[in-house]
Parts: structure tokens; C-alpha cells; sequence
């Protein structure tokens, strides 16, 4: 997404010093940060450019420039919050740039813990970069809020100092990227990640009411969150920060975000017009729509030899009636990342041929990754053993094979169907039931030697000897127990609780139906006739 | 935003914001009066400083009502009054609650104070016996040590270890000591030890929203400007009629009551009138009655409702469907009785919007992360995956409102809704 990329490449630039271009080859000589360094570093921009820059945050970017106000002027506690992709962190960044603010930015995704959080604004405050001459160690030691708070303080009342005196002498021009004013800006941004800390209820206390313990006026807080401020809300309440809310973008703005930067603005519109309204009733977010229209977008271009043409509307036809059987799988793929390399991307558009001129549902027919016979056998094994009662183990893998024999037909009364619903819906919230390890053993030896027999010489299993193994099944035998914990390792099989009886473990399945048919269906193996219907 | 703004409109705005980020101008129209809280604080410490006794006291009420703030102005007074006689030492219970921090940090503030060096490998113990040293020092020299501790009731959390060695130090030491607690948790001395306990005073002062004409006071302290040379001339009588002209009208009397029937503290107060004079018109440099409808609006948010708008269609079919499930008296139900619900509606209604299980699933997962939808809290069995319960954490009319007020609902959802 070229507008992603150029504010990331920009907001990456703000945590090293981008006035200076930065030789990665010595450290010794790197440069040492000064106050300059606070600000975006880049030229400042102008109001519009930001506005042409975000289509459909005109009225978020006005609002954040009036709370963050004037020169000079204090501010209470902000918070922006909004869904994820809406623009948060970088409409701040590029409305800091254009006021040319000093800022310091942290992230809560980045800094994980309250440690290294502290400590990573500290080192921005005291102008401290780690190197190799100091051991890439931090310019204070800082775990707790109370010495975060006096630290603080101090590296405050040094910035501070420092941007009065370099602003006593008069700049005529200002958009060179120096910082302005007097006020510093702390941003934290991904707060709502903190919740998921150890204490880290205590820690977005304190967060919030940093700005009354410090009681600093030259120091504005600005807090981005994804979540709305009221799951923040807990017992010991909190005077809570003023909010800024960033919508979802609708359609009109999707439009305007796709449009930008793209070469040939006609031919990409008229893509637009086909693919963007069903595609925006699933998700509406940039990031999850980007990746399928720019693969969409190649296909779409397919029929024209020259991609710099504005179509005309029998070109747009006959465009859309190629792109138009492409459009429904892909809704069902939109959230899959493809695992074909773009190179191969005719090996991917072949199976992607073959797969919707069947009509059928179960278009891909084969697991999309190797498993071993043995394997898919205890995958199968598992499946059934977590679906069928144990009472009927007997009866299911006998020498017959399978139940077709059990079938009663009797007319079912009311009574009897409302309990079947009822057990049907009670078995869809218990979920997949729990086997012991030796059942699925059972079960594994039962259903691998059918499948080596061939189907229709069931009488041959009569003769077989039961408790006397072949040896193949003796080697079989010791890597089933490798097998079984590298599907648990794969979560195909799950350990559940033991048994308060038996004391030994019980293990789950958390394989899905069709997965366990395509795995049957590699092995041709009947499955429909070992599962358990009510 | 190409048009000229007037500078001493600028000024005025970064004056009045100023005014709105300091708590001590804020309060102190509101300590003026006699029987205020600010002359009874004062004169209870007032009276122990020169009379040379220990006392401690409660200063209670919701938060933002302004009890920090009326402490610095008394603290600020004493300090002039009596210059050498006082030392303050801050502790806040966010910060402090672990007793380790809280004798480091007073221990430091009492160094700095007089100028002692402070070690910052000293011990527990050796803080605390420094601290009662301290005391004893300070109690014969006759100067008084105020400790202000903020969030009291994070003290006392745990062994309240730091309040008993504090309050037996004030009554077996020869000290001159007033302890002064800060709390928004009104049965905050309710939380404290017996043995505790006995040795607080009780002195409780009550912090109370502010009466309706303490309120219009103070609207004129903040807005009004000063009459100094600072500003153009005709500009200070014209904003200061216009905020009059604005405060008399009945419309923006209404806009306070509405604000006062959610939230009648004096911080959300000085949170609204900061919104409203953020969107000072710049050009004019005079507030508006629309400046103030817009704070109030843009304060009255309503998040479920914005979440349920930001939802996509196929996430509405999903809390469509939860909704019904619920309706049917299933009181537990998970992703794939979901899907079920999903593939019947589909199956009678052939709606144009049936997708694959995996979508549905990445739209489960971004309505859990706007917190529309959770996973119940299940100790007794560990499901996985799709078989864990879900619940709605939206009522019924919020959904309602929501999927209206929706951009581009389809009408089949509101039907299927309904009944």
C-alpha cells in the first residue's frame, strides 16, 4: 500500500536521527542527538498537504490541530481511539510534523514491558543513544512509576530548558524542521495493549494520571488507543482523557485511499467500481482489502496490452465479464494469504481455473500439506474417536465394518425429536469429546488394517489373527507414539484433563469434518460409514 | 484556514486553556467564601502548626472536585505564612503503595529538604529509623512536617505499614507531624487496621459538587479576560460581552444542565469549556454558542453504538444471528451454532451474503477485538477453539439503533432482527 509505505518509512525514521544520514558502518562516530532531534525531522508540511495526504480524515485531522492548539498553549490528556488501520498513529505523527513539535513516541507493542517503556522515553528525553561505547545500555535505570516520575522530571525540565534557549533566537524561516515552542508531547501509543500486562491495570493508572502528578504545563500527553476508553474503566476510577474518535472509513473513502498513487487513476476506478462494494460487505478494513485488490487487480489487467489506456465502456464489458467468475472465491479467500509465491502465480491461477469450473463446494479436493499414511490414519482415528461414543466401539469396528446394519427406520414421535435436537445442540457446545491414549490406539489398528485389505474381502479380517502383530505393525507401532505428539504439537490433537479414575491423560480432537474427509479421501478410506449420525 | 487569524486571538485561547490546566486558579474563586473547605483545612493545620501538636485528616469526595488542588493552595499560603516552620512531603499512593518506594521517597524528600545526601542503596529499615530520627529532630526544632498522601486508599492496601509506623511515630515521638489524606473512596477510613485506626483522628472534610451559582461563578472567573494592555482594547469588552450575551441564554443553561445530570464535578466541567474553546473561531477571536453545542455533543459519546456502526455487513449478519440464538432462549452458544444459525437464514431467505467458514472467522475475531462480542468465562471445562461460548456484550436496542443508523444495512437484517 504505497501511502502505508511511505508514512511507515517516515515514522521509522523518528526514532533515530533523520537529520543526519546515519552510517550504519561506525558507531563510534555516530552522531550524538540533541534537541533538534525531537521533531519529525523532516521538512514541516502544510495543512493541505496533510488533508490531501489522509482522504476521509478531514474532520479528525482539524479537531486533533485545535485540542493540540495554538503555540505554546497547554493541554490536557488526549486520547485518539479507533479500529485498527483507521490511521491513528500516523495522522499524529504528520499533524506533529506540520506543527513542528518536539515529540517523543513510544509504542506499547514495541516496549512490552514497563521497563523497557520508561526507560525508552528516558533515553529519548536525556538525548541518549545507545552505542557500543556505552554497552547499549540505557542512560538511567528505570522499573518503577515512582523513579519514572522523578526521572522524568528531570529530563523534562533539561529539554525544556535547552528548547527556550534556542528559541530566544529568532527563526525567519519556519518549515525547516526545527522544533517550535516550548511544550514537549509524550505519545504512547497502542495503550490498550498495557491491559494484557502483569499490573498492568496499575500501570494504565498511572498512565492517566500522569499528568497530574507531574502538574508540568509545558508537557502534553497524548495517549492512541484501539479500544474505545470504556474498557478502561475499572474500580478505582480515573480522570479520564479527552477522546477523538476515528471511524471506519466508508466507501467513498476506501475509494479515494485505493485511487491515490496509482499510475493509470481511469483504468484502476473502473476496477474499483466492480470489485469495491462486494468486497466492503465482509471487511472495510485497508490492510485486509489492499492484498486482495492488488492480486485482483493483475487479473483484472490481464486482457489489455497496454496498462497506461483509459477504457471506454464496452472495454469496461468486457473487462468485468473476465473478472467476474474470479470474484467469488476470491470473497471466500479474502482474509487467506496465498502460500504460492508471486512467481508461481500460474501454477496458482491453474488450480484456481480448475477449481471453480467444478460447481461443487469442496473444490480443493487434497490437503494442502504432506502428512505421512500413518499420520493421516491416526488423524482419522482421533477424529472418530472423539466423535462416536465410546459404548459403541464394539459394534462400529467389527468384522463387519461400519453400521449400515443398524438402521431402524421407525417414525420418529415429537418428544423424540425435540430431545434429538436438544442432544444435538448440547453436543455442539460440549464440542469434541476426549479419548484415552490406548482407544485411540484401538481404534488406529482397526481402521489401518482395513485400509490395507481392499473393501470387499471384509471375510478375510475373520481370520485375522488378534492378538498375534505382523511385523510391520511392530514397527508401526513405536513411531505412532512420535506421531501422536507431533499432532499435538501440531494442534491436532489437544491434551484435555485426566481422568479423576484412571489417572491417565485424555487427549481431544480438534480436527474440523472437512479435513478429516480430505484426509480420508487420500487414503480412500470410507468415513461416512464409521461416523456416529443421531 | 487561508483566512487571516487575529494574534490576540491566539493569546486569549492559550490564556483561557492555560487557565483550564491550572488547578489552583481553577479552585480558587470556590475557597473564597468562609465556610468553605479551604479555610476549614487551613485552619485545623494552621492551628496544630502553631499550637505544636500532630493531627491528621481526611479530605474525601469524587474525583475531580478539586481536594489536590485545595490542598496546594492552603500548602502554598502556610509556606508563605510560615517559612521556616513547615516542610511538605508528597507521597501518592499509584506510585508509592509498596512500602519499600514510599520510605525511599520520603526519606529522599526529607534529604533534599535540608540538604542531606541521600543514599540510594539505604535499606527498609535504615529509612524508616532515619524517618522517626527525623521526626524527633524536626519535632525539637518546632518545625512541622506536612505528609500528603494522594490516593489514601492505596496506603492502605496490604499491611499499612507506612501509616502505622507514620501515625505511632506522631504519638510516641516528641514530632510535629500533620497527616493528611487524599481519597475518592468516601469509607476510606473504614479501610483502615484497628490498630491503625486508633491512632486517626477522624477529622473527615467532605468534598461536594459545587451549587449551581458557584458554578456560574466560576464560568465568569475562567472566560472572562483581564482588562491589561496585553490585548487590543475594543477586543477585551467585545469577548467578554459575547460570553455574557452567551452565558444568559436559556439555550446554553439547558446545555449545562444536560451536562450536569451526567457528570456534575468541576473536572467535567473544565473539560467541556476546554472543548469549547478549542473550536474558537480563530478568525473572529469570539466564542459561540455552536463552540458549545459541539463540546457537548462531541462529550456525550455513545461507543457501542460507533462500534456497531464501523461493523461490516457480514459482521451484522453474525450479531444478527447471536441475537436470535439468544432470542431462542439459548442461553450458550459458540461459533459453529452460529454458522448454523448463519447457513438456516441463508437457506430460507437466500440472502446474497453467504461466505466461507475461514471469513467468518477472521470477522469473529475483529468483532472481539471491538469488544462487541467476548468469550464467557468457562472455569469448569477448557474448551478450544470454535467450541468456546461467546456472548453478545451489546443489549438488544443498542444493536437496533446501531444497524439503523448504519451506513448501508441491508433492510433483510432489520426484518430478521425484529421477529
Amino acid at each position: 500500500m504505497p501511502r502505508e509505505e511511505s508514512s511507515k518509512a517516515t515514522r521509522r525514521s523518528t526514532r533515530s536521527s533523520s537529520s543526519v544520514t546515519v552510517e550504519n558502518a561506525e558507531p563510534n562516530e555516530s552522531h550524538q542527538p540533541t534537541v533538534d532531534d525531537l521533531t519529525f525531522g523532516d521538512e514541516s508540511i502544510t495543512v493541505d498537504a496533510v488533508l490531501s495526504n489522509f482522504p476521509g480524515r478531514r474532520s479528525q485531522i482539524l479537531d486533533l490541530i485545535r485540542l493540540v492548539g495554538p503555540l505554546d498553549c497547554p493541554t490536557l490528556p488526549l486520547m485518539i481511539y479507533g479500529s485498527a488501520s483507521t490511521g491513528k498513529t500516523s495522522v499524529v505523527l504528520q499533524v506533529l510534523r506540520h506543527l513542528s513539535r518536539p515529540f517523543v513516541y513510544s509504542s506499547c507493542r514495541t516496549c512490552y514491558s514497563p521497563r523497557i517503556l520508561f526507560e525508552s522515553i528516558l533515553n529519548q528525553l536525556f538525548l541518549h543513544r545507545k552505542c557500543s561505547s556505552n554497552g547499549y545500555s540505557s542512560a538511567k535505570r528505570c522499573d518503577k512509576p515512582s523513579d519514572f516520575v522523578n526521572l522524568l522530571r528531570e529530563a523534562l525540565g533539561n529539554v525544556i530548558e535547552s528548547l527556550e534557549s534556542g528559541s530566544e533566537t529568532s527563526r525567519p524561516d519556519k518549515s525547516d524542521g526545527k522544533p517550535m515552542g516550548k511544550m514537549v508531547y509524550l505519545i504512547f501509543d497502542n495503550v490498550d495493549l498495557i491491559r494484557d500486562w502483569d499490573k498492568g491495570s496499575m500501570i494504565l493508572q498511572f498512565l492517566f494520571s500522569l499528568y497530574d502528578v507531574l502538574k508540568m504545563p509545558q508537557l502534553g500527553i497524548i495517549l492512541i488507543s484501539g479500544l474505545p476508553p470504556d474498557v478502561y474503566y475499572s474500580n478505582m476510577g480515573y480522570t479520564d482523557p479527552l477522546p477523538l474518535y476515528f471511524p471506519e472509513y466508508s466507501e467513498e473513502d476506501l475509494r479515494q485511499i485505493f485511487l491515490r498513487n496509482q499510475v493509470n487513476r481511469k483504468l484502476y476506478s473502473a476496477f474499483l467500481d466492480v470489485v469495491l462494494k462486494p468486497f466492503c460487505r465482509v471487511t472495510r478494513r485497508v490492510e485486509e482489502l489492499s492484498t486482495t485488490f492488488s492480486s485482483l487487480f493483475r487479473k483484472y489487467c490481464e486482457p489489455l496490452d497496454d496498462l497506461g489506456i483509459s477504457p471506454n465502456e464496452d472495454m469496461k464489458r468486457r473487462l468485468y465479464s473476465h473478472l467476474k467468475p474470479l470474484i467469488a472465491p476470491c470473497l471466500n479467500e479474502i482474509f487467506r494469504v496465498s502460500s504460492h509465491p508471486h512467481d508461481g502465480v500460474t501454477r496458482g491461477e491453474r488450480r484456481q481455473k480448475a477449481s471453480y469450473g467444478s460447481e461443487n463446494r469442496e473444490e480443493l479436493e487434497t490437503l494442502d500439506f504432506h502428512m505421512s499414511t500413518s499420520a493421516k490414519y491416526l488423524l482419522i482415528a482421533a477424529f472418530l474417536a472423539s466423535r462416536n461414543p465410546a459404548t459403541l466401539d464394539a459394534s462400529m469396528f467389527d468384522s463387519t465394518g461400519g453400521m449400515d446394519n443398524r438402521k431402524r427406520k421407525r417414525k420418529a414421535s415429537e418428544k423424540s425429536m425435540e430431545k434429538k435436537e436438544m442432544a444435538e445442540q448440547e453436543a455442539v457446545m460440549k464440542g469434541p469429546g476426549s479419548f484415552p491414549l490406548e482407544r485411540l490406539l484401538a481404534i488406529f489398528q482397526c481402521i489401518a488394517s482395513v485400509g490395507d485389505s481392499s473393501f470387499g474381502e471384509e471375510e478375510e479380517e475373520e481370520d485375522e489373527d488378534p492378538t498375534g502383530y505382523d511385523k510391520e505393525n511392530n514397527n508401526l507401532m513405536s513411531d505412532i507414539l512420535l506421531q501422536v505428539s507431533s499432532l499435538c504439537d501440531a494442534h491436532f490433537l489437544i491434551k484435555s484433563g485426566s481422568c479423576p479414575l484412571e489417572g491417565s491423560i485424555r487427549y481431544r480432537s480438534m480436527v474440523s469434518e472437512d479435513l478429516a474427509l480430505k484426509a480420508a479421501r487420500s487414503l480412500s478410506f470410507p468415513l461416512a460409514k464409521y461416523l456416529y449420525r443421531r | 484556514m487561508g483566512k487571516e487569524i487575529i494574534p490576540a486571538a491566539e493569546k486569549s485561547l492559550n490564556l483561557i486553556r492555560g487557565r483550564l490546566c491550572d488547578p489552583s486558579y481553577v479552585f480558587r474563586p470556590l475557597s473564597a467564601s468562609s465556610d468553605s473547605n479551604y479555610s476549614k483545612l487551613k485552619f485545623i493545620v494552621s492551628t496544630s502548626i502553631t499550637e505544636g501538636c500532630n493531627n491528621s485528616i481526611l479530605l474525601l469526595g469524587p474525583r475531580g472536585s478539586g481536594k489536590a488542588a485545595v490542598l496546594d493552595l492552603v500548602a502554598g499560603d502556610l509556606l508563605e505564612e510560615f517559612p521556616d516552620s513547615v516542610s511538605l512531603i508528597r507521597l501518592n499512593g499509584l506510585l508509592h503503595s509498596d512500602d519499600n518506594c514510599a520510605f525511599k521517597e520520603i526519606a529522599r524528600q526529607l534529604c533534599m529538604e535540608h540538604h542531606l545526601l541521600f543514599s540510594k542503596m539505604a535499606s527498609l529499615d535504615e529509612n524508616s529509623q532515619f524517618i522517626v530520627a527525623m521526626l524527633r529532630e524536626c519535632g525539637l526544632a518546632h518545625k512541622t512536617i506536612i505528609f500528603v498522601l494522594d490516593e489514601f486508599d492505596m496506603f492502605a492496601q496490604g499491611k499499612q505499614r507506612l501509616l502505622y509506623s507514620l501515625l505511632d511515630a506522631m504519638q510516641s515521638v516528641t514530632s510535629q507531624a500533620v497527616v493528611i489524606g487524599i481519597s475518592s473512596r468516601l469509607d476510606a477510613d473504614q479501610l483502615l487496621e484497628k490498630r491503625v485506626r486508633s491512632r486517626f483522628s477522624h477529622r473527615k472534610i467532605l468534598f461536594l459538587p459545587p451549587s449551581r451559582e458557584e458554578f456560574d461563578g466560576l464560568l465568569e472567573h475562567l472566560l472572562s479576560l483581564p482588562a491589561d494592555s496585553s490585548f487590543p482594547n475594543g477586543y477585551v469588552s467585545r469577548f467578554n460581552e459575547k460570553i455574557k450575551n452567551i452565558t444568559s441564554d436559556t439555550r446554553f443553561k439547558d446545555i449545562l444542565r444536560t451536562l450536569f445530570n451526567a457528570n456534575s464535578t468541576v473536572n467535567s466541567l473544565l473539560k467541556f469549556i476546554f472543548r469549547a474553546v478549542s473550536l474558537m473561531n480563530l478568525e473572529s477571536g469570539l466564542l459561540s454558542l455552536e463552540n458549545f453545542k459541539a463540546a457537548l455533543s462531541s462529550m456525550q459519546r455513545q461507543p457501542k453504538l460507533e462500534a456497531v456502526r464501523d461493523c461490516s455487513i457480514l459482521e451484522l449478519y453474525l450479531l444478527v444471528c447471536m441475537r436470535r440464538l439468544e432470542v431462542k432462549e439459548q442461553s450458550a452458544y459458540n461459533i459453529i451454532s452460529v454458522m448454523k444459525e448463519y447457513k438456516t437464514i441463508h437457506d430460507s431467505f437466500q440472502t446474497s451474503d453467504y461466505y466461507a467458514q475461514n471469513v467468518c472467522l477472521r470477522a469473529f475475531e475483529h468483532l472481539r477485538e471491538r469488544q462487541v462480542i467476548c468469550y464467557t468465562e468457562n472455569r469448569g471445562q477448557s474448551q478450544t477453539g470454535e467450541y468456546r461460548p461467546m456472548k453478545l456484550l451489546i443489549s438488544a436496542s443498542e444493536l437496533h439503533q446501531g444497524m439503523r443508523s448504519h451506513a448501508c444495512c441491508p433492510a433483510i437484517l432489520l426484518k430478521l432482527l425484529d421477529h
